[in-house]
């Protein structure tokens, strides 16, 4: 999943992933704080329709169209509200699985692949419109995915589809195709994508067995219509196919309304319930704010919702009341550091710096058991074929002995001064970022902390191949549950490394063996086996020290006491499901 | 004239040189003939309030003087962690409030001694303030003196500078210059000091010294204007004595009573200053504590752990209110003609 997503996780000022819940049942640590929920009672009960809900948001989303947004907040609540697709997630569901498995959108069934799923086909239904009354066609779906080709237009979102679909490469490595704007190689997308009546074709360059998930995580794959599609000015113009649409102007800044859209069609699209008449997203407003609001419960705060994390500083105020209001659930999220090898060459260093890494510390400043969980592999819980390794230590980490030990072996010279870069956020990450400093420092290093703006120049930083950085975090959530859109995009130096970016890979890691690895895992079209050679490239990148794992994030979540049927739907990544929630008829 | 002169070429006798009036009020009381200096000291001691801030001064310059060293000996710990005492199902508060371990308690979410962190906070605090506004009283007098004494085109630019340096948004400023400043002082050779924290000191005090002098140069211009037409420095430039030497030996002795009460001033003003731009995030970062950063790190607390928010809050109250006591102090004794 893009960076753009993981940006504000580790920040506790808005949690933004996409992807699954599969541990979601599991206990995020809500079990021993009185009344807290997690998913287990949450459950979709007979609505009453009509009300208003306010959505608090303290970041912005900065992209509204269906190419370009690869937030998973945004994407989930976009998929609920405005953008239909081929397949969608069923709504209102935490069963793992079933919350995982497509089904039928605006295509007549999920899509049927040829023998090795190079090629899907999906069928359009007869009957879904536009917010404008005129109907959906295939060729809007073939133009939506285009778009993603315009690069220097369309940005923001998952690019990295260009190298799915079977459109040649220039000598450069970029696609010969270069969007509908220029279109320049347009044969040669028609060739990929093709229409053919109300069926659409696209054509891979490798098998994509799971092509209809990615189709129901991103956004990337929804229709866009030609006559509606002004380049970069359609960024925050969404033109609707689903049941509302935007009232107005969407504001970068404070946000906007939807409002029912006339033209949707609520008997056909069943799966989105559409029980509220109307959602005002408010932007801009301060974490802490939002939950003491949320706290207060006053006014139109009582239908309010936020995917936005209790600040530790206010977890003694969820008490009583307030705590049935509150839910915590694991995310699907994961923290993790990045040794620079362009500087850290000595695995032995590497090692020392696993081992010296104080999980416990870390996360107790982050607000303790209900804040996260630590982590043993980069791969989230909840993604199939995941496996903790023991490699990087204990689940709490901190051995400053076997790190001294390692960093005697390598016969560096101590204090072995180290920078380490990270996201400057909230009180508590600064807290926790300054005790990773402390145990390393002790383990026989010498770190200094630099903090960067995530929203300015922290990624241009640590993207340099040539940065001063030698330890970087990051965060990453699946973007479909399959390990295949965790360690390829992260650790695929092909992917990443160019001479001026290391794309994802912030490490700058380059191996051959892994590479390999990740080639005959992505050929693998028999699911268990294609996890074993995952956990094999996991294992190596561990012994290569890769990366660190710090933590599984929680989502820690407040209501207002008018909301009915919330859930936090494994199918909307654990963010509040728009397409079941509803305002109760007393707070209407 | 002689006499003047003779009384120019001394001007050590006295380390404050009263305006005239006061010297013929001195020579009427004193019998064993005070200096004005021992006169205003005496005037201090004789109030209560002055002498009471004083002592709290001294008492904070102790705590600066004297912590680093306790930090060194092992005595003072304000990087330890101590998650044992937290409550890690509250977010990270602590399980008890003050005890003999720790008297100020201890932080929420990393469990550090807060009796270390504030004490530590008060050295540094204080280090950039005192630096802050040592630099700022130099910078201010020496304009000030010679614009006063120049006049003319000098008086003319100078005014011009100070109009522009005032009219600057500095906080806005301060804010969005101060990773590339800090950057820049780092490739200049400006040593970062254990993570940044060194650059990012100096870089406020630059910043403090840069836009906090133009009110000290008025101050000082206004009464340089006045000493410039004394007869002792008319008698200097009969003598042939040059500039520097009129401005510094002539000029600067008669000026040591508002410098010393706007020094007073500017020392609360910048603890508190350093306090602000902490929150706002300029300055020295955490674990490093100042002051500043660390009530901003508590702000969030106010409600759950008062403790944790009313000791930095506490501490800079105290030292603000005693440095304006003290300062009016100064300025009663030094200049009892301007009352109250």
């Amino acid at each position: 999943m893009g960076r753009t997503r993981k940006r504000f996780v580790a920040l506790a000022t808005s949690a933004v992933v996409a992807a699954s819940l599969a541990a979601c049942g599991g206990d995020g640590g809500s079990s021993s704080n009185d009344g807290v929920g997690n998913q287990e009672g949450q459950e979709v009960t007979e609505a009453t329709k009509g009300g208003s809900i306010t959505y608090l948001q303290s970041s912005v989303t900065e992209h509204l169209d269906p190419q370009r947004v690869y937030v998973g907040r945004d994407i989930s609540n976009l998929g609920r509200l405005v953008y239909r697709s081929w397949v969608q997630f069923p709504s209102g569901t935490t069963d793992a699985t079933e919350g995982t498995t497509p089904i039928a959108d605006l295509a007549t069934d999920t899509g049927t692949a040829n023998e090795d799923a190079t090629e899907w086909q999906f069928t359009l239904k007869d009957g879904p419109v536009w917010q404008d009354g005129e109907p959906i066609t295939c060729e809007d779906f073939a133009y939506g995915v285009s778009r993603t080709f315009a690069t220097d237009v369309i940005t923001g979102g998952p690019n990295y589809i260009i190298g799915y679909l079977d459109v040649p490469t220039a000598d450069d490595g970029s696609s010969q195709y270069k969007g509908p704007y220029t279109g320049e190689g347009q044969e040669l997308f028609d060739q990929a994508v093709s229409c053919d009546g109300n069926t659409i074709t696209y054509k891979f360059k490798k098998p994509w067995p799971d092509f209809p998930l990615a189709i129901a995580s991103l956004r990337a794959f929804d229709p866009v219509r030609e006559d509606q599609d002004k380049g970069d000015r359609s960024d925050l113009v969404p033109f609707s196919s689903g049941p509302y649409m935007l009232d107005g102007e969407w504001d970068e800044d404070s946000g906007g309304t939807f409002v029912r859209n006339p033209e949707w069609d609520g008997e056909e699209d069943t799966n989105r319930q559409a029980n509220f008449d109307d959602i005002t997203f408010e932007v801009g407003v301060e974490p802490e704010t939002i939950i003491e609001r949320l706290i207060a419960d006053q006014g139109e705060d009582t239908t309010a919702i936020a995917a936005q994390n209790i600040t530790s500083a206010q977890y003694n105020q969820i008490t009583g009341d307030v705590a049935e209001r509150a839910v915590n659930i694991q995310s699907p999220f994961t923290n993790y550091l990045v040794p620079n090898f362009n500087r850290i060459e000595d695995v032995k260093v590497r090692q020392a710096l696993a081992l010296a890494t104080n999980r416990a510390a870390y996360i107790g400043a982050l607000g303790g058991e209900l804040a996260s969980t630590p982590a043993q592999t980069i791969v989230s819980p909840d993604v199939p074929g995941h496996q903790p390794l023991d490699t990087f230590g204990s689940p709490e980490g901190g051995d400053v002995e076997g790190a001294k030990a390692l960093l005697e072996e390598a016969g560096v010279e101590t204090p072995y001064p180290i920078t380490l870069t990270y996201p400057i956020g909230s009180a508590s990450s600064e807290n926790a970022f300054a005790l990773l400093k402390e145990t390393y420092d002790e383990a026989g290093f010498d770190v200094t902390l630099d903090g960067l703006d995530p929203s300015g120049p922290y990624y241009e930083t640590i993207q340099k191949p040539d940065s001063d950085s030698d330890l970087i975090w990051g965060g990453w959530g699946a973007d479909w549950p399959s390990i295949s859109t965790v360690l390829p995009p992260l650790f695929d130096s092909r992917l990443n490394l160019t001479a001026n970016s290391n794309g994802q890979d912030y490490g700058n890691y380059d191996s051959d063996e892994a590479n390999a690895l990740i080639d005959e895992a992505l050929a693998e079209t028999d699911l268990d086996a294609a996890n074993e050679l995952w956990g094999q490239l996991d294992q190596l990148l561990a012994d290569d020290v890769a990366y660190i794992p710090l933590d599984t994030t929680n989502f820690y979540y407040l209501r207002g006491s008018g909301i009915e049927n919330y859930v936090n739907s494994v199918s909307t990544s654990g963010y509040p499901d728009l397409g079941v929630i509803a305002v109760a008829e007393d707070a209407q | 004239m002689s006499l003047t002169a003779s009384s120019v070429e001394q001007p050590g006798d006295s380390e404050f040189h009263e305006p005239e009036g006061d010297d013929k009020a001195a020579g009427k009381v004193g019998v064993e003939g005070r200096s004005p200096a021992k006169l205003a000291w005496a005037r201090f001691r004789k109030d209560r309030l002055s002498m009471v801030s004083f002592s709290v001064v001294v008492l904070f310059f102790a705590i600066a003087v004297l912590t680093p060293i306790l930090v060194a000996a092992g005595v003072l710990k304000p990087q330890d962690s101590n998650q044992d005492l937290l409550n890690l199902m509250t977010g990270g508060l602590p399980t008890e409030g003050m005890s003999l371990a720790h008297p100020f308690g201890i932080e929420p979410g990393t469990g550090r001694d807060l009796l270390s962190r504030i004490l530590l906070g008060t050295t540094l605090s204080m280090t950039i303030a005192l630096s802050g506004a040592i630099i700022t009283v130099i910078i201010g007098t020496v304009l000030g003196i010679i614009a006063g004494f120049t006049g003319g085109v000098v008086d003319g630019v100078i005014g011009r500078i100070i109009d522009l340096t005032l009219s600057f948004p500095s906080t806005l400023m301060l804010l969005a210059l101060s990773q590339v400043v800090v950057d820049r002082m780092l490739d200049l050779g400006i040593p970062s000091g254990p993570n940044g924290a060194f650059v990012n000191g100096f870089y406020i005090v630059i910043v403090l010294a840069a836009f906090g002098w133009p009110p000290v140069a008025r101050l000082i211009r206004g009464q340089v204007l006045s000493i410039r037409e004394r007869e002792f420095v008319d008698a200097a430039r009969l003598m042939g004595a040059s500039r520097p030497r009129i401005y510094f030996k002539e000029i600067l002795p008669n000026l040591w009573a508002p410098i010393l009460v706007y020094f007073t001033l500017l020392m609360p003003a910048y603890v508190s200053a350093e306090a602000a731009l902490s929150y706002l995030g300029v300055g020295i970062k955490n674990p490093t504590p100042t002051l500043g950063n660390v009530l901003s790190g508590a702000l969030l607390y106010a409600d759950s752990y008062p403790l944790f928010f009313f000791t930095p809050a506490i501490f800079i109250a105290v030292i603000v209110i005693s440095f304006n006591l003290l300062g009016d102090g100064a300025r009663d004794a030094l200049d009892p003609k301007a009352g109250r």
